[in-house]
C-alpha cells in the first residue's frame, strides 16, 4: 500500500503540473497582455480599421445629449449623438467591408474608428447593447420602425443619421463583371445592362408590383416588408447623394464615385503591402467603364447568351430590377437567358465573379475597390444605387 | 518509453496496478534495441519534414497551382504570405493572443468540468451512464449553432463588449471540451485492470482509497487521450466562435474579414497563424504527456 500511495502522489503531482502549466501559459498571455495590448491596441486597434482618430477623449461625451432618459433628445445634434455613442463604444456595424462610411463619420467628429460587430438582425439595437446601430434605409430601418411581422415596432421612437447628409456617402449596389469578360463579350454586357435598366425603370414605376414579383421569386422576408423595401430602394435609385433626381438609371456619377474612392483609400486598411500600394495608386479608370452603359441601346447579338448574376444578399426588393426584368421577359427580348444567383451571409460576390462561377455581380463599390487592390481585375459597368442607403439609427427619449 | 520504466524498479509495483497491459512485462533492453529505436524516431520525424518541404517547393514554384487548377490569387505564394506575417507581426500576435486566451481558458474550464462530470458518473453509475449520453449529445450540436446563441445569452453579463464576447467565446470552447473530457474521464475511472478492484477489496480498502489510489491514477492516461482531441478542438472552437462575437478580435475573425474582402494573401497569413497555434499547443501537450506519463505507455 505504501508503494501505491507513492504512485498516487506522483500522479497527483503530474496532474498539478499539467494544471500549473496551463495556468502559467494563460497567465503569460494575460499578464503580458495589458502592456503589449494597450500599446498595439493604440497602434493597430482591434478591428479591420487600424487608425484610431487623434486621441478622442472618451471622458468628454456630453451629458447634454442624454439630458433626460437613457436615449437621445429628438433635437440633439448629430455631433453630440455620435460623440456620446462613440465615447461609450456603442456604435455598431456589420463589418466585412460595410463599415467605411461609419468610420468616415466617426472620423469627421474626431472619434476613434472602432465599432461593435453587429449581427444581421437588430436585436443588439433592441436590447440597448448598441446605441447607434447601422441600418439600411430599405431594410433594417423598416424593421425597426414598422410593426408588421418581424418588425420591432419603434415607429417615431427612433431617428436616423443619413450618410448622404453628413457628406460621407459611399456608393453601394452596382453591376460589375471582370474586365476580360466585358472585353470578350461587349454585346452581352450591353444587352444585359439595357434589359436590367429596363427592369429597374419598370420596378421604380410600379414598386408594389415589383415587390410582389420579388416575393414570388423566393423572398427571404414578408411581402409587407418587401413592399416597404421596394418603395425605399426606388428613392436610392432615383435620387443622388445631393438629393437631386436622377433620370438615367444606372448612371456612373464620377463625382460620387470619386468621393467613394477617396473615402475607400482612407479607410480600407490592407495588411498586404502589395495590395495597399495598389489601392493608393488606384484611379476611377481602374474600377469603372461607362462605355457599355452608354452603348447599351445599340447592342448587337450577344456573344454569350446564357449568363448569371450574383446578388450581394438574399432575394429581396433590393434587387427588384433584375427580378422584374426576368419576370417581364426583358432579358429574353434582348436574347439573354439570365440566371439570378442569390447571395447572403459571407458570400463573396467579387470572388464568385472573378473565378468565373457567375458572369455579373452586384456589390458595393468599396468592396470592388478592395478586391481590385487585392489583385482582381473587376470593372463596374453600371451604378444602380445613386446614393448611400446606410444610416445610423438611434432611439429618442 | 518501456525502456525507462524498467530502469526504475521501485516504481514498478505502483506502475503495474494502473499501467496498460503491454507494459506489464518489460524485457531487458539491449543496447542494439535502443539504437534501432532512435533510428526509427529519426525517420518518423524525417518523412513528414521532407514531404512538407516538397509541398512548399511545389507551392512556391507554382507546380501545385497547376496540379490543383488554382491561381496565385486564391492560393498566394508562401513567400508573399510570410512577408505579410513579417510586416504585421504585432497585430497578428495580438489577434493570436486573443484566440489563445479563449482556447486555453475554455479548455481549462471545460476539462475540469468534464472531469468532474466523469467523477459524478463514476460514483453514481446508474445515473451516470444516462447522464453522459445526454452530455455527449452536446457534441452533436454544431459550433456554428451554439456560438450565436451563447452570444445572445451573455449580453447582460457586462456592459463591456470585449468582456461579454470573451465570455461567450470561452463558453463555446468549454461546452465542446467538456464533453470529450467527461466521457474519457468516466472510462478512465471505471475501466480498471481486471482483478485490480478485487485486489484492493482484499486489502480491505475503503471506497475513497479505491477511488484515489486506483481509479484516479488509472484515469490519467485517459485524461491525455481526451486532451489530444480537445486541444486542437479548442483552437477550432475559438476560431469559429470569433466569427459571431460582438467584439472584433481574433485570428478566426480576421480570416473571415479578409476572405470577404477578397484579401486572400492576408487571410492565408492568418490561416497559417491558426495552424501554427494548433500545432504548438499539440506539441506542448505531447511533450507534457511524454514527460509525465513516462513508463505508463
Amino acid at each position: 500500500m505504501k508503494k501505491t500511495s507513492k504512485g498516487k502522489s506522483i500522479n497527483l503531482v503530474a496532474l498539478a503540473t499539467v494544471c500549473a502549466l496551463t495556468l502559467s501559459l494563460l497567465a503569460g498571455c494575460t499578464g503580458g497582455a495589458p502592456a503589449a495590448a494597450s500599446a498595439s491596441a493604440e497602434a493597430s486597434s482591434e478591428s479591420v480599421a487600424a487608425t484610431a482618430a487623434p486621441e478622442a477623449s472618451s471622458t468628454e461625451p456630453s451629458a447634454s445629449a442624454e439630458a433626460a432618459g437613457m436615449y437621445y433628445d429628438a433635437a440633439a445634434t448629430v455631433e453630440s449623438i455620435v460623440k456620446d455613442a462613440a465615447g461609450k463604444g456603442m456604435v455598431g456595424n456589420w463589418g466585412l467591408g460595410n463599415e467605411y462610411e461609419i468610420q468616415a463619420l466617426l472620423s469627421k467628429y474626431v472619434q476613434p474608428t472602432t465599432f461593435l460587430s453587429q449581427a444581421f438582425d437588430m436585436d443588439g439595437f433592441d436590447d440597448d447593447s448598441i446605441l447607434l446601430a447601422s441600418a439600411m434605409t430599405y431594410n433594417e430601418l423598416g424593421l425597426v420602425k414598422n410593426s408588421y411581422d418581424g418588425g420591432y415596432k419603434y415607429g417615431d421612437k427612433v431617428k436616423a443619421i443619413d450618410m448622404n447628409d453628413e457628406g460621407v456617402a459611399m456608393l453601394e449596389d452596382n453591376i460589375f463583371c471582370t474586365e476580360a469578360f466585358a472585353k470578350a463579350n461587349p454585346n452581352t454586357v450591353k444587352a444585359f445592362l439595357a434589359a436590367s435598366m429596363k427592369g429597374w425603370k419598370y420596378a421604380c414605376e410600379n414598386p408594389e408590383e415589383a415587390a410582389q414579383i420579388v416575393f414570388k421569386n423566393g423572398s427571404s422576408v414578408s411581402s409587407e416588408h418587401q413592399a416597404y423595401m421596394a418603395s425605399e430602394v426606388k428613392k436610392l435609385v432615383e435620387t443622388d447623394t445631393k438629393g437631386a433626381t436622377v433620370t438615367e438609371y444606372g448612371k456612373l456619377d464620377d463625382a460620387a464615385l470619386q468621393q467613394t474612392l477617396d473615402l475607400a483609400k482612407k479607410y480600407i486598411m490592407l495588411k498586404d503591402s502589395v495590395a495597399a500600394d495598389k489601392l493608393k495608386a488606384m484611379t476611377l479608370d481602374d474600377i469603372r467603364d461607362a462605355s457599355y452603359l452608354a452603348g447599351s441601346s445599340s447592342a448587337g447579338t450577344p456573344e454569350k447568351s446564357s449568363v448569371s448574376i450574383q446578388l450581394k444578399w438574399l432575394p429581396q426588393a433590393q434587387f427588384m430590377g433584375y427580378y422584374v426584368a426576368l419576370d417581364k421577359g426583358f432579358y429574353k427580348e434582348s436574347g439573354l437567358d439570365v440566371k439570378i444567383v442569390p447571395g447572403g451571409g459571407d458570400i463573396s460576390e467579387t470572388t464568385a465573379v472573378y473565378s468565373g462561377q457567375v458572369d455579373f455581380g452586384v456589390t458595393w463599390v468599396s468592396n470592388l475597390i478592395a478586391a481590385n487592390a487585392g489583385g482582381m481585375t473587376l470593372t463596374e459597368v453600371a451604378q444602380v444605387f445613386q446614393r448611400s442607403g446606410l444610416v445610423l439609427v438611434h432611439k429618442v427619449n | 518509453m518501456n525502456l525507462r520504466s524498467s530502469m526504475n524498479p521501485p516504481e514498478e509495483i505502483s506502475v503495474r496496478i494502473a499501467a496498460t497491459q503491454q507494459d506489464v512485462s518489460n524485457p531487458e533492453a539491449p543496447a542494439a534495441d535502443r539504437r534501432r529505436f532512435d533510428a526509427e524516431n529519426l525517420t518518423t520525424l524525417l518523412y513528414p519534414i521532407v514531404f512538407g518541404v516538397l509541398i512548399l517547393i511545389l507551392w512556391q514554384t507554382q507546380v501545385l497551382h497547376r496540379i490543383l487548377g488554382a491561381d496565385t490569387f486564391t492560393l498566394p505564394l508562401p513567400g508573399r504570405i510570410l512577408t505579410i506575417i513579417a510586416d504585421n507581426a504585432p497585430e497578428i500576435l495580438m489577434n493570436a493572443r486573443a484566440t489563445a486566451i479563449v482556447a486555453l481558458t475554455g479548455l481549462l474550464f471545460g476539462s475540469m468540468l468534464g472531469y468532474l462530470l466523469g467523477v459524478i458518473a463514476a460514483v453514481f453509475p446508474k445515473w451516470g451512464i444516462g447522464g453522459l449520453t445526454v452530455v455527449s449529445a452536446f457534441n452533436a450540436i454544431p459550433i456554428i449553432a451554439v456560438a450565436p446563441i451563447l452570444n445572445n445569452l451573455t449580453k447582460d453579463f457586462s456592459r463591456d463588449a470585449d468582456t461579454r464576447s470573451m465570455l461567450a467565446k470561452i463558453l463555446v470552447v468549454t461546452l465542446m471540451t467538456m464533453v470529450v473530457m467527461s466521457i474519457n474521464a468516466y472510462r478512465g475511472l471505471t475501466e480498471l485492470k481486471p482483478y485490480s478492484e478485487d485486489l484492493m477489496k482484499s486489502y480491505a480498502a475503503r471506497r475513497t482509497d479505491v477511488f484515489f489510489k486506483l481509479r484516479v491514477p488509472n484515469s490519467v492516461p485517459f485524461l491525455f487521450t481526451a486532451l489530444r482531441v480537445s486541444v486542437p478542438g479548442s483552437v477550432i472552437c475559438a476560431l469559429v466562435s470569433e466569427y459571431f462575437a460582438e467584439y472584433i478580435v481574433g485570428v478566426g475573425r480576421q480570416i473571415r474579414e479578409n476572405i470577404v474582402l477578397a484579401q486572400y494573401a492576408t487571410a492565408w497569413a492568418y490561416i497559417l497563424t491558426a495552424c501554427l497555434m494548433g500545432i504548438l499547443l499539440y506539441a506542448i501537450l505531447l511533450a507534457a504527456e511524454g514527460s509525465l506519463l513516462k513508463g505508463r505507455r
